[in-house]
């Protein structure tokens, strides 16, 4: 809301500047969003003419319908600085006068209420017109507050409407046949409205009618054919109440928003209508454009019933947990315009002005209390401490375990957003499909991540089309699915195994790399993870896995299918390949036994270590090996592990040397050359037997 | 026959020459000065073709009586050239490595380690402020229209319900796992809002149990910028959001949460200044700013000369978001607030656009440590 500051000096005599009133009124809830200064300039008579005028621009909060007004924000202003706040009255000098209006029940018109409930009071004040320019002081105001000056008729209603916050409509009263009704709109109906456009409307949108048709659609916009025009020579001024959930609909039904609607739909003063009849009519007379008929027709279906809310100084400082004494409580309310009467000590019944249509509860007035007194006055303190919550979320310190284990290997964190577009997603979607959106904010936004796949392959993406060969990368986040929220972990490496040295060569990342991976997170964890050959269609077959924990499928692991990472921007140029892995972390916790309670003693007997190499068909996998021998070992083989793998000269064709690595150990002695003796002479013949190894 | 004045002029312009030579040495990388050094020595003190044994070549021309003194005043030169050629040979020599030591100036084999995201790390940061008393928790992020919107006083006429203010899915989903320490929703159909963030937000109001107590559920979820999309804004952003419940908490427990979480991430004698607002799940509301931590406060770019940055809103828990969750707010009283991730990671390490956050540049990244 743009407010001119010498405007606001015909409420209140505040005696600082536009800046300093600007910055008190941002720390009691008026938050400055411009102060653009204008210099002195036109003023209506009577009013001193003010130098350092300024156009203030203040970002008025919702529930605050009554700040978009002068006088509103005048009130803040009289409240914060203690000082009186006038109001136009009847006996005011000539720029605050209200003109005295009879009350009649009927003048040249009538008025006839046929929606009560969402248009409850109306009030119209005819008066004879000369059409015409209104005056340099008036255009001047308007202007500041981005208001177009049209002719001295819908500038007056505009004037008052700023001024105030009630909006009015002013009607050629030629155009008006017959009585003013307001109705529901019937199916079929239609209405051109001021700015030129015909309108269909319907019920229950509110319309202001004669006897032959739609004058105005109610609350949001006159109609054009009853507008005042050069010729125009009475008019009837409307000040009406519309309820804001109608208005609302009507506005949003008709993509139509107005100064008006604005106003009506936030919640506007239902008891201010026959005072802004009377402004209006004395401003008439105050710009020489005419003379007010001295009555108003003034309907009123259901008279507003203020609200009066029950507030202790006990729960004032209870609330705030500052003292703020009686007194001040007492003075903010009153000065900002409610009805406080003591009742008993400590204790106010407290009457909300109509303009206030936010207040309803004790502390929606202790809120007011507080911003004026002062929120810089809050002492800092904590709030008691109970020493036993119910426990965390169980999933950050288990998310940190993987993050730390994923960090140590050298991946760094990226994010990534959980929207990605249905291209993006549609390679790792689920048997169950994709979650869309409704209303995505644009295509590259459509659906949930099946995967946080995707977010890892787009960071390899945007890496390697920015120069970067050795990308290395995993995020923790929510993947979606029509059965819910999973929490991932995923991860993408292309690219150097290791950073260059000058010492050796470099190797690329290689599947066991992220197998590798793993088997750490899996010992992190302290699960056993298998890896099963049937993989997920976005990685190549044979380069692939699932991972799987008791036969099910936790997460997969392997050689990024090339036409997806293309799709995704990836440069095949370059011709490094990229490797993905995903864990499911939830599925992973489920299984995860808590963490170890007692260390494991360490052992008191040595362990005797031997190695084999043993020549087996080269399609023979390497867990048939371990197994075979586990089952041969004796109890003391502790340990068994790969450590070298060779195939080429010496080895003949379709064969593959393994070498072993046997630990063992016993926990009652030391382990004799002969008991490892026989224990690898138990497991060779095994592997004979079995397998058809050799010993080389 | 040249005169001693004419001679002595050249051994004054020999030992302007080797200032500048010595000055030329001196500039080089201490390291590579050997090689340099082995040539000026050659040049000067060489006995066919130095320098100095050029002049002492000229001694035969001059009279007699003149040699004695000329050939004092080229060994003045020649002691100066090699004293200070002596004198960088020492030098020269104590940056030589020893016959095999190890080149320490080779790079080291660096394994390489993972470098965390700025915003996991300011997610990081404010879990661990709110470890003692505090239950922390991590919110659904697809969130229902009861959860969402109806329990926090945002009724269905409320204007964040539009379309164009929040992201719906196009079919309800499964309820996400609320996980097995938070209770059963208490009602309200999973039908299907995606988060809006830009509201600030009580996060989830369900967490609300054990009203005696103060229980403290902290959520962050990714959410949804304001209205419609503006180029270059980002989809979502991450929130935290704090929620204390008990009898007697006040606004005054608030500000001083707020101040010891502020000086927790932007360092001690940060200050923290509250404006008064407006959200539908608190009232009284408050804006929260902090001293800006570029300029303590004297006016700079980053705070647009205001002193001030806004980091958060808040404020006490609305009696109708109470009452919604089954909770009598004459009975107890609660402070809640919200806080962009975003921003403070911005502010934090004074990152200019927003979306470095989201692609995930390795360049970037790399700026931030474990």
């Amino acid at each position: 809301m743009k407010v001119l500051y010498s405007w606001l000096k015909d409420f209140v005599d505040v005696a600082d500047g536009p800046a300093e009133v600007g910055r008190r009124l941002s720390l009691r809830g008026l938050a400055l969003e411009g102060l653009e200064p204008v210099g002195a300039g036109e003023m209506p008579p009577g009013a001193a003419p003010v130098a350092d005028d300024a156009v203030l621009d203040f970002d008025v909060t919702a529930n605050r319908p009554d700040c978009l007004s002068v006088v509103g924000i005048a009130r803040e202003i009289a409240t914060v600085y203690g000082l009186p706040l006038r109001v136009p009255a009847t006996d005011a000098p000539g720029y605050l006068r209200l003109a005295g209006l009879a009350p009649v029940d009927r003048a040249t018109f009538g008025v006839r209420l046929d929606a009560p409930d969402l248009c409850p009071r109306f009030a119209g004040a005819a008066a004879a017109v000369r059409v015409g320019p209104s005056p340099a002081w008036m255009q001047r105001r308007l202007q500041a507050l981005g208001v177009r000056p049209i002719s001295n008729i819908v500038d007056i209603t505009n004037y008052v409407m700023l001024e105030l916050g009630q909006p009015m409509h002013a009607f050629d009263e030629a155009r008006l046949s017959g009585d003013i009704v307001v109705r529901q709109a019937r199916s079929g109906e239609t209405i051109v409205t001021l700015d030129g456009r015909t309108r269909a409307v319907q019920p229950p949108q509110l319309l202001v009618t004669d006897t032959t048709r739609a004058v105005a659609v109610g609350g949001v916009m006159g109609g054009l054919d009853s507008e005042v025009t050069e010729g125009t020579t009475r008019i009837v001024f409307e000040a009406a109440w519309w309820h804001p959930r109608s208005i609302r609909a009507t506005s949003k039904a008709l993509g139509l928003k107005t100064e008006a609607s604005t106003r009506f739909e936030r919640g506007a003063d239902p008891t201010l209508q026959a005072v802004a009849a009377a402004r209006a009519c004395a401003l008439l007379e105050l710009i020489g454009a005419g003379t007010a008929d001295g009555t108003i027709v003034d309907v009123v279906a259901a008279p507003h019933a203020p609200r009066v809310v029950a507030l202790t100084h006990a729960h004032v400082e209870g609330l705030l947990g500052m003292p703020v004494p009686p007194a001040e409580v007492a003075r903010i309310l009153t000065s900002l315009g409610f009805g406080v009467a003591a009742d008993g000590p400590g204790a106010w019944q407290v009457e909300v002005p109509g303009w206030r249509p936010d207040v309803a509860r004790p502390q929606d007035l202790i809120e007011e209390v507080g911003r004026h007194h002062g929120f810089e006055h809050l002492p800092a303190t904590f709030p008691p401490v109970h020493p036993a919550p119910p426990p965390s979320d169980p999933r950050i310190a288990r998310d940190a375990v993987a993050r730390r284990a994923m960090l140590a290997m050298g991946y760094s964190e990226t994010i990534s957003f959980a929207f990605v577009e249905a291209a993006a997603a549609e390679p790792f979607a689920g048997a169950d499909g994709l979650v869309t959106l409704a209303n995505p904010l644009s295509e590259t936004f459509a659906v949930m991540r099946p995967s946080v796949l995707p977010g890892v392959v787009d960071a390899v993406s945007h890496n390697r089309r920015h120069g970067r060969r050795d990308v290395r990368v995993f995020e923790i986040a929510t993947a979606f699915g029509p059965r819910g929220e999973r929490r991932m972990l995923a991860a993408a490496w292309t690219g150097a195994a290791a950073g260059d040295h000058w010492s050796g060569h470099r190797r690329d990342v290689d599947l066991f790399d992220l197998t590798g991976s793993l088997e750490v997170l899996a010992g992190a964890y302290g699960v056993a993870l298998a890896l099963d050959t049937d993989a997920p269609p976005y990685l190549v077959p044979g380069r692939a896995a699932r991972v799987v924990r008791q036969g099910t499928a936790v997460g997969a692991c392997g050689l990024l299918d090339p036409a997806v990472a293309e799709r995704r921007g990836i440069p095949r140029a370059d011709a490094a390949d990229v490797y993905l892995l995903e864990l499911d972390l939830d599925a992973i916790a489920a299984a995860a036994p808590p963490g170890a309670t007692r260390v494991e003693p360490l052992p008191r007997f040595p362990s005797a270590v031997r190695d084999v190499s043993l020549l087996v068909d080269d399609t023979l996998s390497a867990a048939t090996v371990r197994d075979t021998i586990r089952r041969a070992a004796p109890p003391t083989l502790v340990s068994l592990r790969e450590f070298d793998r060779y195939q080429g000269k010496g080895v003949p064709a379709g064969k593959v040397s393994v070498s072993l690595r046997l630990t063992f150990r016993a926990d009652d002695r030391t382990l004799t050359d002969d008991d490892v003796a026989s224990a690898m002479g138990a497991v060779i013949e095994a592997a004979r037997a079995a397998l058809g190894a050799e010993q080389r | 026959m040249p005169t001693l004045d004419e001679l002595t002029s050249r051994i004054a312009e020999q030992d302007a020459a080797f200032s500048a030579a010595l000055a030329e040495l001196d500039a080089a990388l201490p390291a590579a000065r050997a090689h340099a050094l082995d040539a000026l020595k050659v040049a000067w003190t060489g006995r066919k073709s130095g320098r100095i044994a050029d002049l002492m070549a000229l001694l035969p021309s001059l009279p007699a009586a003149d040699r004695k003194v000329f050939g004092q005043r080229v060994n003045a030169l020649k002691q100066r050239v090699e004293a200070a050629l002596a004198d960088r040979e020492t030098a020269v020599a104590a940056t030589r490595r020893p016959a095999g030591a190890v080149d320490l100036t080779l790079p080291g084999r660096r394994p390489q380690l993972g470098h965390r995201h700025p915003l996991s790390l300011v997610r990081e940061e404010v879990q661990q402020i709110f470890t003692l008393g505090y239950q922390v928790l991590e919110g659904p992020e697809c969130e229902d229209d009861w959860h969402n919107f109806e329990a926090l006083n945002m009724h269905e006429e409320h204007p964040a319900r539009d379309m164009q203010d929040t992201l719906y899915l196009a079919s309800p989903v499964t309820a996400a796992p609320r996980a097995p320490w938070a209770r059963p929703r208490r009602r309200g159909p999973r039908a299907a809002a995606a988060h809006p963030a830009p509201h600030a937000h009580l996060g989830d109001a369900d967490p609300l149990h054990g009203a005696a107590r103060s229980p403290v559920p902290w959520c962050d979820r990714p959410g949804l910028p304001a209205r419609q999309p503006r180029p270059h804004a980002p989809p979502m952003f991450h929130r935290c959001e704090g929620l204390v419940v008990g009898k007697g908490i006040t606004l005054a427990h608030l500000k001083g949460t707020l101040l010891a979480m502020a000086e927790a991430l932007f360092g001690a004698g940060t200050s923290v200044r509250f404006r008064p607002s407006f959200f539908p799940y608190t009232e009284p509301s408050a804006e929260v700013d902090v001293r800006c931590i570029r300029c303590a406060g004297a006016g700079c770019a980053v705070c647009k000369q205001t002193g001030w940055l806004e980091i958060l809103g808040s404020g006490m828990v609305h009696p109708a978001v109470f009452e919604a969750v089954g909770y009598d707010p004459d009975e107890v009283t609660g402070f809640a607030f919200g806080m962009g991730i975003e921003r403070v990671a911005l502010l934090k390490w004074d990152v200019g656009d927003i979306r470095l956050f989201y692609e995930n540049d390795l360049r970037f990244l790399e700026q931030f440590s474990l």
